[in-house]
């Protein structure tokens, strides 16, 4: 069977190549996809496509599920260097600066332009916010498709128990550490209810450590260029001690580095009053808290600031014209307010097109679930997510030292030192290549 | 004997007579039953986040003891998320289809390793032993390129090519093959019997336990394999187990739904756990006659 499909490809292609006004039949796309939330969306992300097929007769689009983020990346390039690269991929948003450094994204300005449209017509359909890990050296690469930032979570039934008030959430870390301080329960020695839980695990922890050094006035990378993070900083210092302060001193916050499973386990089962979480796991705490919750912006040290996470859709380079034209043509439908709006919907991440919160479905539903627009207020503070040459390699080189103090293994100067000098090594090339290389 | 009534003494049955009575034996036995238990509690975990009901809430999953309304809800979530009857077919026919493969290659490489002469036959052998060191991972991107010269690309074939030859098998059976008595083959010989039918003949039924121990370590591995696979397949229908379990536990930004998962992954290893009981002796022996422990 597998033989005879081969036959029949391999005769359609030589019918193609052969008689090309006779070649029929739907263009064949791929679209990679991971799964970063809760399970079942991947049958959403199936009726996502399905209806996109129906709609488009020319078009026939195939959903590939490509692991995590980060195995999404591997696998893309590993298809890009095996010469099968995909039409289209929802890709972490922050490796679109890596991957453009390797030529390994489609610029899509020209296809911008074949529609009629400017850049600014096109841009301005979505946050401006969002730009920063779309747009490269002023062409746009990317096209939101699913954003978050992240969201202090608070569950109001135990703020209500120790006095304070839900509905004036702690806006500075001063006033937060106190409201932890009061929501944790202890017996004798033994904690028995934590104040708040912040996970770290691979990719999470990065993007933490970023919300809290840009809510202490700091930067975690140069946002204009590839080659220079700043981990060994005052700001990042700051934020660094502050966390390691909830568990080593204040012991308000589970010691050790928790992954986001566990935390968001932690706040649904009333293990820890207060979480901070990506907005893209509000519709799991909606589903599954059975208590009343609040949600607010994460409080701040020297200013209010978030990074954006999520994924934008990309077209990898090297793809034939009418794979890309197909791409190009599922990636404006996928973006839509109507589709975006209900993505958003299904997962809690917030729909990238502005236009998505003027549909009537979604003026509804913020109604009933006024949850869900802090995110988009937040949104007014937000600034780019990380990346930089060798973004994972260089997220990692912090993420392994940050796991080391949390789990009480090394003092936060020291290890900040430690992953400045590990992830200077992994960038050298590119700035010997870029910054250092003299005319 | 009644196992119920005395069980210490009904485990300890097949002990020789002389130790019976020995203190040391039996706190080695009683460290065991410890590790055992340990080892199991996880397990148990998962069988019973599996049947707990979701009305339940998130604050039970964490407690071992089961519900009293146990359900299925949480495997038939799973079963439907997921075409599971394709992704063990997947699996099975990557598996079987490595291992057939291997067993004429690690046969064939093991036996002129072991018994032929060749120029540079050391220098060859270190070359296949250095490619032990290697992680797979790294072989990611030239593999896939050669898959997809070959056409193989989002092919089960694809999945299975490069572990056609095995180096840790080839080493496992040239240690078996060494281990025969050469007069065996000299006696066939005088019979008149080729290569193959030596190794057909004297090899092969001599080296059955290597031969299982090897099919352990190939199956359990290609079963569990996930980024290779992840890699070459693309189509849905030919995803294997690992991947299609993978699409509800894997998550970045969100959280998870532990009874699905649980139930997700009981389906996926139950089949081979249901072998390792059946076979359990069987498997222990094949791995202690063949050196491998």
């Amino acid at each position: 069977m597998l033989l005879s499909r081969r036959l029949a490809l391999g005769l359609t292609l030589v019918g193609a190549l052969a008689f090309p006004a006779f070649a029929e039949g739907p263009t064949e796309i791929d679209l990679f996809f991971p799964v970063p939330v809760d399970g079942k969306l991947a049958r959403d992300m199936g009726t996502l496509i399905k209806d996109f097929n129906e709609t488009h007769p020319d078009i026939k689009a195939t959903a590939v599920y490509t692991g995590s983020y980060d195995d999404t990346l591997i696998k893309t390039r590993a298809a890009i260097k095996a010469g099968k690269p995909p039409s289209a991929v929802i890709m972490s948003a922050n490796f679109l600066l890596d991957m453009q450094i390797e030529n390994e994204l489609t610029n899509l300005d020209p296809l911008i332009a074949a529609d009629g449209t400017t850049k600014p017509q096109f841009l301005g359909q979505f946050f401006p916010a969002l730009s920063g890990n779309a747009v490269i050296n002023r062409s746009v690469y990317g096209v939101p498709f699913q954003n978050s930032t992240p969201l202090l979570y608070i569950n109001a039934e135990h703020a209500k128990e120790a006095g304070l008030d839900p509905d004036k959430p702690p806006q500075t870390w001063a006033e937060l550490t106190d409201w932890a301080k009061k929501l944790t329960k202890r017996e004798g020695d033994k904690v028995t209810r934590w104040g708040i839980a912040i996970p770290c695990a691979y990719d999470y922890c990065g993007w933490m450590m970023e919300t809290l050094t840009m809510s202490n006035g700091g930067r975690y990378y140069n946002e204009e260029f590839g080659g220079e993070v700043y981990y060994d900083t005052p700001s990042m210092l700051g934020a660094l001690s502050w966390w390691n302060d909830l568990i080593a001193r204040h012991k308000v916050h589970p010691p050790g580095a928790t992954p986001g499973p566990a935390v968001s386990t932690a706040f649904i089962s009333g293990n820890a009053s207060m979480m901070m979480l990506s907005t893209g796991s509000l519709t799991y705490v909606r589903d599954n808290a059975k208590f009343p919750y609040k949600v607010a912006f994460i409080p701040r040290n020297v200013r209010n600031a978030v990074p954006i996470g999520g994924a934008s859709l990309i077209i990898p380079a090297g793809l034939e014209a009418d794979k890309q034209k197909a791409a190009w043509t599922l990636i404006k439908w996928m973006t839509s307010p109507e589709k975006s709006g209900w993505w958003s919907r299904a997962t809690g991440y917030f729909a990238p097109n502005m236009a998505a919160y003027k549909t009537p479905e979604m003026v509804d539903f913020l109604g009933k679930n006024p949850d869900a627009k802090t995110a988009v207020d937040q949104l007014e503070v937000a600034k780019p997510w990380f990346a930089t040459y060798k973004t994972v390699p260089v997220r990692k080189t912090l993420e392994d030292e940050v796991m080391l103090v949390l789990n009480g293994k090394k003092q936060p100067k020291d290890a900040l030192a430690a992953a400045q000098k590990a992830a200077d090594e992994l960038l050298k090339p590119y700035n010997a290549e870029t910054a250092l290389k003299l005319p | 004997m009644n196992p119920f009534k005395s069980p210490i003494k009904w485990l300890l049955k097949d002990t020789p007579l002389a130790t019976r009575n020995e203190i040391t034996p039996k706190l080695g036995f009683a460290l065991v039953v410890l590790f055992a238990l340990v080892w199991l509690i996880p397990f148990l975990w998962m069988v019973v986040a599996t049947l707990r009901p979701a009305s339940d809430g998130i604050n039970a999953m964490a407690e071992l003891m089961p519900n009293l309304k146990p359900t299925l809800d949480n495997i038939r979530d799973a079963w439907d998320i997921g075409d599971f009857p394709r992704y063990f077919l997947n699996t099975t026919i990557i598996c079987t289809g490595i291992l057939t493969v291997q067993f004429v290659t690690v046969t064939l490489a093991g036996f002129a390793f072991a018994r032929l002469s060749f120029a540079g036959k050391t220098l060859i052998f270190y070359l296949f032993l250095l490619q032990l060191m290697l992680v797979p991972v790294l072989l990611i991107v030239p593999n896939l390129t050669l898959v997809a010269k070959l056409g193989l690309y989002d092919t089960l074939t694809g999945v299975m090519m490069p572990f056609f030859a095995s180096a840790f098998g080839t080493f496992l059976m040239r240690q078996a093959f060494e281990a025969i008595p050469t007069e065996l083959e000299d006696a066939a010989l005088i019979d008149g019997a080729g290569v193959f039918a030596r190794i057909r003949h004297i090899y092969v039924p001599l080296s059955l336990p290597s031969f299982s121990a090897f099919a352990i370590v190939s199956v359990t591995s290609h079963w569990n394999d996930f980024l290779w696979p992840l890699m070459v397949i693309n189509s849905p229908d030919k995803r294997p187990l690992t991947i299609g379990l993978s699409v509800f536990t894997q998550t970045a930004e969100g959280t998870q739904a532990w009874g699905t998962i649980a139930a997700g992954t009981l389906i996926v290893i139950a089949p081979l756990l249901v072998t390792f009981l059946i076979f359990q002796k069987r498997f222990i022996s094949s791995f202690v006659t063949s050196g491998i422990k």
